[in-house]
């Protein structure tokens, strides 16, 4: 079949997916954070507020699109897009199932992170571009967010890559399903590269407790302040579209990815997705949030060391043991 | 120099809409089914995710806070809170709105991208409640603000509010299919309840003019009044003598500081206040309570006083020891109005802004305070409300 | 006795105009309010920042100046309560018990006892109430609408309904009660009332492990709070600041054991006193002053006396009644500290001048001191942290 088209219909069908199954993640963190402090969560929209998603976009579509007079248009106008684009890109190389994948590359990780740290642009363009304070703020403390919590990921995404030798995304979980998955075993290593791995993907994606970004509390909303309607539903989307996109990777690193017994591999990735998003919103939902210079000095002080003692570990072991 | 004043929002009823699409939707078969459904999934996605902005500013705020809560859960409506007025559908005036505040509510309902709507809720924010007809107060915000739903009550109760947005829904529903929802009025009962403030869109009403006065008051100009007064606190004060001596104790007990009397603290001379206040410091009185500065007309003066009395403010002073069996202390200064009194400013930090209060308030004046500015009105009010002679139902521009 | 353990720091000045602190003019400025998610109310900072760390603070309040003083001037005595309920509006019990306490000690009128410990009894109540609002709203600000800080939030607005609904049994308003006259009280207490008082005093005495697992201590929230907004108890004290933020700072003074009104004469008060004057003890005061009140609550029901609830003369008076002249101070603690009352009558039916003084406005005033040298984000804290309701400030 032709190549194009094999990657467009791949791909179509991979973002499709993504897209849709976004409307089962707001509704999960809606409902879940509702029942976490006694509300029933949206009721109005039926069945049991499944539909509020659709509404909430159905309305963004429908408002007012306003450009702030003195922004720079250009930065303004194109960051919502960026962000969606980029935060959906990563999903390019996730192998869903055996089968479903749409690019299985040789760099897939490299790839990966290399798309992750694309993800501060479209921040910095959103908080300069809208020429507004808080935004600026916002924008700032993202990016000196981004930048530290980079090494951390790499270091920690560095461990499987060591283990299995590839720095493809389905050699990695062929690795994991004939031997171990790896948070099992070697446990010691897996499970702080996986811990690791989750909190540097947190900070990378701006959830709280590392939300300091749009700290609604602090910066009214961060570098959406300045956005109306669809593009701030674009960043929103970016958002959601991140933290599905950094679970489903976790779960091909370090959970064996499409690995499982009887139920067929894309179940068990859903599953697994599924199990670390419900995670990630629990501890939204429960946590507090830092302040910008602890954070960096959680990152350097702590998150940095260990990740490097986490990489030589592997190299030992796969010189040793492995 | 007039100001050219910024043209009216109008209103587009669609009268004018001549596209040629127009007609071929008109006429296709189905198509206009087809249109109204998707009118109803649009207006469905309307109202069903309806985003507030909260204006809270007072009691309402706290009950509109309870409605977000567990009991209520406005959730229930898919209602987010948000911060930012460019991201929200509903403004929900909570709370009472003055004068100083109104400009800037004004502004954030600009802000907000259409199609927005306004939600009154609590009587401050429809009429002003008992505050209307003060100096400070909005009497009702639709006296700038298009206002889509009335929530009645003292605070409204959380499910009054609800209701509210209930109500808000079926207005933006019944709307689009083009019904005109505004009620009808008995010509009878409009006789009877018409405002004393003449609402928007009303003909004896000029919005535009309003606006205009109310931003060329935001820019802060100095009140003359405020001119620095530079009298440096530490100068000794004549006739200082007297009270500066090892039985000091004893003359504050003869002086009746250390109590409140029933016809008010002693009066002491303006000029030894000062030290006073130290010595009192020293002797353990280290807490700042309060500074209330009254006004007296001619003629007038505390219980006592003798009818000559000349126009002049009493300030009052009260310092409380801490501790077990915590003791207030207290004085007063009569100072003729024209006549400034010494800051407390440098003795207790905190008398700075009590003495703005008093200044801007009453219209002591306060010699050596560091910063003497207005503190509750804005910054270019030129009047005194708690003096005497101004009245408690004020009419102020613009609002009246 | 007190013991200042806070090291007394070098002092801000809040004076030095901002050409002097920044020649270059590099700083940048901040409008932070008045509609700001954060500021309670409506209220406005202008914080010069260099970078993120804050230089200069500047506040501004008169937002919600709705002018109580004048009306009240305008108003006759028995027509006040429901005025200065709106003043401090998380807790107008106690905004009512001033005003009429002011009232009473003019006219030297008598409150009957079970008046008296009924009056304790809604203080404390309230003090309870507007604590964990206080505590929620704290949360609020350190964890955003949209995270943890929402919960602990949602959890204190849960429990504060619930007194809520004690006080609408005997009054029948959520809030702004009205139920304080000259010389008593208007509503007496239901049948079974009490029986529901404990059921709740209980819950949320059962309840208090979780909000302190999600609030003090929390190792996040504590890394936000701790060292952060150190306010030096002499300086405190002569800022005029009262209540728990005064405590906090290591003075120890409380008007309830100090300068006993109400019933507090009766009854023992443990007050509450941290040091450390920073945004982590004035939350843990405030934590262990609900756990007192919870227990003087139960205190006051169990010895509540019978009796008449108020001295006879309010039926008669009614809006012509006259106080002759003089002058009062009252303090109460309150809440969020002494609030005052200052009236000056002239034996007329209005108050001649009546000055309120409000706890908050001078817990503000700190705020110039306080805040140089912290974060944007701490200045939510410590703003948070303050406890301030603008209501009162501006009056
Ligand atoms: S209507 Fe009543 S409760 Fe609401 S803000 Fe006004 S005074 Fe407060």
């Amino acid at each position: 079949m032709n190549e194009f088209l094999q990657g467009g219909l791949y791909g179509g069908g991979i973002i499709v997916a993504i897209m849709s199954s976004l409307l089962f993640v707001l509704w999960t963190e809606r409902k879940m954070a509702a029942r976490m402090q006694s509300r029933i969560g949206p009721t109005f929209t039926d069945p049991l507020g499944f539909l509020q998603a659709p509404a909430d976009v159905l309305k963004l579509l429908q408002k007012e699109d306003i450009i702030p007079e003195k922004a720079d248009r250009a930065l303004f106008n194109n960051a919502p897009l960026l962000g969606a684009t980029v935060a959906i890109a990563g999903a390019a190389v996730v192998p869903f199932s055996a089968t479903i994948v749409g690019a299985d590359l040789e760099v897939g990780v490299l790839y990966l992170l290399a798309v992750g740290a694309l993800g501060v642009l479209p921040v910095f363009a959103a908080g300069w571009g809208s020429n507004n304070k808080f935004a600026l703020l916002g924008a700032m403390r993202a990016i000196a967010q981004s930048v530290s919590y980079e090494v951390p990921l790499v270091l920690a995404a560095l461990v499987p890559v060591i283990l299995a030798g590839s720095m493809k995304l389905s050699d990695i979980v062929a690795y994991q399903s004939s031997h171990h998955w790896l948070v099992v075993w070697p446990f010691f290593l897996g499970i702080p590269a996986f811990g690791l791995f989750m909190l540097a993907m947190l900070a990378e994606s701006n959830r709280i407790p590392f939300d300091i970004p749009e700290a609604e509390s602090e910066l009214v909303a961060g570098i959406t302040t300045e956005y109306t309607g669809m593009k701030f539903g674009l960043f929103y989307m970016a958002e959601y579209l991140h933290t599905v996109i950094a679970s489903a990777v976790a779960s091909a690193l370090f959970l064996g990815g499409y690995d499982g017994p009887i139920a067929p591999g894309l179940w068990w990735m859903v599953l697994k997705t599924g199990l670390l998003v419900v995670a990630i919103y629990w501890l939204r939902w429960s946590l507090l949030r830092f302040r910008s210079d602890q954070l960096m000095a959680l990152c350097w002080r702590w998150l940095v060391p260990s990740g490097v003692v986490l990489v030589v570990g592997a190299a030992v072991w796969v010189v040793f043991a492995g | 120099m007039a100001v050219t004043p910024p043209p009216l929002r109008t209103v587009d009823t669609g009268a004018g809409f001549r596209h040629p699409l127009y007609q071929v939707m008109l006429e296709t078969p189905g198509l206009t089914v087809g249109t109204a459904a998707l009118d109803d999934l649009l207006s469905w996605g309307l109202t069903k995710a309806m985003w507030i902005f909260p204006m809270a500013t007072s009691c309402c705020g706290i009950e509109f806070m309870a409605t977000a809560a567990s009991r209520v859960d406005i959730d229930r409506m898919g209602v987010i809170v948000r911060a930012t007025p460019r991201q929200a559908d509903v403004m929900v005036v909570a709370g009472t709105i003055t004068t100083k505040m109104a400009p800037r509510v004004l502004k954030l309902w600009e802000q907000m991208p259409e199609p927005k709507w306004c939600i009154a809720m609590g009587s401050c924010a429809i009429s002003g409640d008992f505050y209307r007809n003060l100096y400070s107060v909005v009497p009702g915000i639709d006296t700038f603000l298009p206002v889509d739903v009335y929530v009645p009550g003292c605070p409204p109760n959380p499910e009054a509010l609800m209701h509210g947005m209930m109500r808000l829904q079926e207005k933006i529903q019944r709307q689009r299919k083009g019904e005109n929802v505004v009620p009808e009025l008995n010509p009878d009962l409009l006789k009877i309840t018409q405002p004393s403030v003449p609402r928007l869109n009303e003909a004896t009403r000029s919005p535009t003019q309003t606006l205009e006065q109310e931003r060329a008051s935001e820019n802060p100009t100095l009140d003359e009044e405020t001119d620095p007064l530079v009298v440096p606190p530490s100068e000794p004060a004549p006739g200082l003598a007297p009270l500066v001596g090892a039985d000091f104790q004893a003359l504050l007990i003869e002086l009746g500081v250390a109590e409140l009397p029933k016809d008010g603290p002693p009066v002491i001379p303006a000029a030894q206040h000062l030290e006073l206040a130290r010595r009192l410091k020293g002797l353990g009185y280290r807490q700042l309570v309060t500074i209330a500065a009254s006004h007296w007309p001619a003629g007038k003066g505390r219980k006592g006083a003798d009818a000559a009395e000349v126009e002049h403010h009493e300030i009052a002073y009260a310092l409380r020891t801490v501790g077990p069996g915590s003791r207030l202390a207290s004085w007063a200064v009569k100072v003729p109005v024209a006549e400034p009194v010494l800051t407390l400013a440098g003795v207790f930090a905190g008398a700075d802004w009590q003495e703005r209060e008093q200044f801007d308030l009453v219209g002591v004046r306060f010699a050596g305070h560091p910063d003497l500015r207005r503190i509750m009105q804005t910054e270019n009010a030129t009047t005194h409300p708690l003096r005497r002679e101004f009245p408690a139902d004020a009419h102020l521009a613009p609002w009246r | 006795m007190t013991q200042l353990t806070v090291t007394a720091q070098k002092r801000p000045n809040p004076y030095l105009s901002i050409d002097s602190l920044d020649p270059e003019s590099e700083l940048m400025l901040l409008h932070f309010g008045p509609q700001h998610p954060s500021t309670h109310g409506v209220f406005r900072m202008d914080l010069y920042l260099d970078g993120e760390i804050i230089v200069k603070a500047v506040p501004h309040c008169g937002y919600l100046h709705r002018a109580v003083e004048k009306l009240c001037e305008k108003l006759s005595y028995v027509q006040l309560t429901p005025i200065v309920d709106k003043n401090d509006y998380v807790a107008p019990m106690t905004n009512e018990q001033a005003i009429v306490m002011a009232c009473e000690a003019m006219l030297k009128l008598e409150v009957p006892r079970r008046a008296r410990w009924m009056r304790a009894l809604f203080a404390e109540l309230q003090r309870i109430a507007s604590h964990l609002l206080a505590i929620g709203t704290f949360c609020l600000d350190l964890g955003g609408a949209l995270g943890g800080g929402s919960t602990a939030f949602i959890y204190c607005f849960r429990e504060r309904e619930l007194i809520l609904d004690l006080f609408e049994d005997v009054t029948g308003a959520r809030f702004h009660y009205n139920t304080h006259t000259i010389g008593g009280n208007r509503h007496d207490l239901p049948a079974g009332w009490g029986a529901k008082v404990k059921a709740v005093l209980d819950v949320i005495e059962a309840r208090m492990p979780e909000y302190a697992a999600l609030t003090i201590e929390n190792r996040i929230f504590q890394q936000r709070t701790k060292n952060v907004g150190v306010l030096d108890g002499e300086l405190a004290l002569e800022l005029g600041v009262t209540g728990p933020n005064l405590r906090a700072s290591g003075i120890d003074h409380d008007l309830r054991r100090d300068a006993p009104f109400h019933a507090y004469d009766e009854v023992k008060v443990n007050v509450a006193v941290a040091t450390g004057g920073d945004c982590y003890a004035r939350s843990i005061v405030r934590v262990a002053e609900v756990k007192e009140s919870l227990r003087l609550c139960r205190a006051f029901l169990d010895g509540m006396p019978e009796g008449p609830i108020n001295s006879g003369k309010p039926t008669k008076l009614t809006v012509q009644t006259k106080i002759p002249a003089g002058q009062v101070y009252v303090g109460i603690e309150t809440p969020r500290g002494e609030l005052g009352t200052w009236l000056i009558t002239d034996g007329t039916q209005n108050a001649y001048r009546l000055k309120i003084r409000p706890p908050s406005l001078h817990a503000l005033s700190a705020l110039p001191y306080i805040l140089p040298g912290y974060t944007v984000s701490d200045a939510v804290a410590i703003l948070g942290s303050l406890d301030p309701i603008m209501g009162e400030v501006d009056r």
